[in-house]
Parts: structure tokens; sequence; C-alpha cells
């Protein structure tokens, strides 16, 4: 008989790591011939493999999971540090825009006036749209928390529920800040005040959104029936992930919003 | 008192960073202290929603609708750079350009 002797997962070869690899050449080349050579055909197909490869490759650790069993306690203590390290190496993803920000910010050169907002820049109101949204994530991580203790105590109403406010919280967010950016005075090429502005309050967005697509999946296996009261790390590293979401807006508004006004 | 706790929780969280959720010592799947659902519950429809709302309400009541008054466009040469043009359209306008009130480098497009 096949059986192992210890409690690791031994995972089948895949095809997902190398489709994603090949997506990964694609979706770069695929910018270069956009930006440079005005196609956008490699684009779209290295995003269409990009997609197809993280719905299977996940696809295929929920049945690994869920369905076969294969995810011992060792194993989810390596899942669990493999988040940690992931989002950790976000954390520094982010530190790079805001030294960005900050190494303009503090001392403004002389071409944008030497102050900060530079001439001509016209900042959004922090106390306006800015702390709305402060509010929304904040409010979604009491909901989310709410989510995860229903689920350790077995109500699964309550999960469902709390998971939706959380979900919609960040769907409003979302909402909301794409409003910001049409209405705002200044745009991306508006100097370093628009390229940090943008790229910063931007890659947040995706990862709102990031966020927003884990916890559908995460809504939608728990009304399937995946997730029990003591196993359910799919559900806490979405968490992880969305707290991680909501405490770099925290910074951004600081940072950029509030100081930065 | 719900209110402090709240206050100290939501404190504790934010210190949090990517670490998992602070101050629960029965947490990684094992079994949850016994009616803490209960009082995230209350937080979020007695403190978190309602904190929302007065946000919404505040941002509704500071909105001026239908502004006409914007900025003199003075043709600055540190903003609206156009080093390249945009992948997209003409190549001169912003991916969430608005026209009432995004001046090209030129000025805006509806004087």
């Amino acid at each position: 008989m096949t059986h192992q002797t210890h409690a690791y997962h031994m995972v089948n070869p895949s095809p997902w790591p190398l489709t994603g690899a090949l997506s990964a050449l694609l979706m770069t080349s695929g910018l270069t011939m956009w930006f440079h050579f005005n196609s956008g055909t490699l684009l779209t197909l290295g995003l269409l493999t990009n997609s197809l490869t993280m719905y299977q490759w996940w696809r295929d650790v929920v049945r690994e999971s869920t369905f076969q069993g294969h995810h011992t306690a060792v194993v989810q203590t390596g899942l669990r540090y493999g988040m940690i390290l992931f989002i950790m190496s976000e954390v520094f993803f982010f530190a790079g825009f805001f030294w960005a920000f900050y190494h303009s910010s503090l001392a403004p050169t002389p071409n944008l006036g030497g102050y900060w907002p530079p001439a001509g820049i016209n900042p959004l109101n922090p106390m306006e749209v800015p702390l709305l949204n402060t509010l929304v994530l904040l409010a979604s991580g009491v909901s989310i928390t709410w989510a995860h203790h229903s689920l350790m105590e077995g109500n699964r109403k309550h999960s469902l529920q709390a998971l939706l406010i959380t979900i919609s919280l960040g769907i409003y967010f979302t909402l909301l800040q794409t409003s910001e950016y049409f209405e705002a005075s200044f745009t991306i090429s508006d100097g370093i005040y628009g390229s940090t502005f943008f790229v910063a309050t931007g890659f947040h967005g995706l990862h709102v959104m990031i966020g927003s697509t884990f916890l559908t999946i995460c809504f939608l296996r728990q009304l399937k029936f995946h997730f029990t009261s003591k196993h359910h790390f799919g559900f806490e590293a979405a968490a992880w992930y969305w707290h991680f979401v909501d405490v770099v807006w925290l910074f951004l508004y600081i940072s950029i919003y509030w100081w930065g006004s | 008192m719900a209110a402090a706790a709240a206050v100290g929780t939501r404190v504790s969280r934010l210190l949090g960073r990517s670490l998992p959720q602070q101050g629960r010592p029965m947490s990684s799947g094992a079994h949850g202290e016994e009616g803490s659902a209960r009082m995230w519950k209350a937080l979020t429809y007695f403190v978190a929603l309602p904190g929302v709302a007065v946000s919404m309400l505040n941002v509704f009541l500071k909105s001026h609708h239908g502004e006409h008054e914007r900025p003199e466009f003075i043709a600055y040469p540190h903003l609206r750079i156009r080093s390249k043009p945009f992948p997209w359209g003409d190549g001169n306008h912003t991916l969430f350009h608005n026209p009432r009130v995004n001046p090209l480098p030129t000025g805006y497009e509806d004087e």
C-alpha cells in the first residue's frame, strides 16, 4: 500500500507554476508592447493566463485541503508562515512608496515652490470623503472580527452575515475612492505630488480589490460548508490580509491625506 | 464602557500590523471564547456602522454640489507633465480625467 508515514503534504505534480511563470512573462512583455508599440494583445493574453492560473491553482489547494484532507496541523503551520511572510513582503512594497512620498514632501524642491503641497495643487480635504473611507475600513475590521468569532463559535448565519457586511464595506470603499479619483482637481501627471499620491493610493486600491475578492471566495466557501469551527485557515489568511489593507490605508491617510495637505 | 473597550480594542488592533488579531489567547483555530462573537456583533451594529453613517452625513453636509468656482489655470511647468503620451485615447488625458476640474497642459477643455 502507498501510505505516507509523515504528516507533510507532498503535492502532486502541477502545471500551474509553469503557466503562472509564462503568464508573468506575457504580462511584462505585454506592458512593454502596450506602452511603446501601441499593441494590447500580449498583455490581454497575459492577464487571461494569469487569471486562469490563479483560479486553477487555488481551486486545487481547496481540493487538496477541504476534500482530500492533506492540510494537517504542521501543513497549516507552514501555510501560516507563508502568509505572514507574503504580507511582510507587501509591507516592504508599500514602504518604498511611502519613502518616495516622504523624500519628496519633507524637502520640497524649488521648482515646486519650495513648499508642500506644491504650487498649483489643491489637495483633497482629509475631513470629507477620506475620513469616511477611514471609518469604512475600520468598520470592516470590526465586522470581519465578528465574522471570525461567529465562525469559531459555529454560528453559520452570523458568520455569513458579518462576512457580507465586510465585503460590502470593501466595495463601498472602492466606489468612494473611484469617485474621489474622478473628482480630484489634480492628476497623476501633476508632478511628484500626483505621482506619489496616485501610485500609493492606487496600489492600495488594488489591494482592497484583491482583499475583497479573497473575502468573497471565503463567503462562497462558507456557503458550501468548507470551513469548520476549528479549521478555517483560508478565512484567517483573508482576515490577516484585510487587516493589513486597513493598516496601509491608515498610514496613507495620516501621511498623504492629512500631514501632506 | 463598551465604547471605551471598543476604542481600546481598536487601538490595539491598529498597532497589530500584520500579525493575527491581537489579544486572542485562544486563537489559531482553537475554541473561541464563549460570547465574544456577541460583543463583536454589538460593536459592529452599535459603534462601527453608526460611525460610518455619521461620517456619511458629514460628507453630505460638507459637499457643495455643482460648484462652479474652480482654480484659475496657470501653466506651471511642474504640473500636467507629458513626457510621453498615455497609451490610451489621444494620449493626452489621464485615466480618471474630469474635464470640469482637470485642465490639459494647454488649459481647461471647456474654456
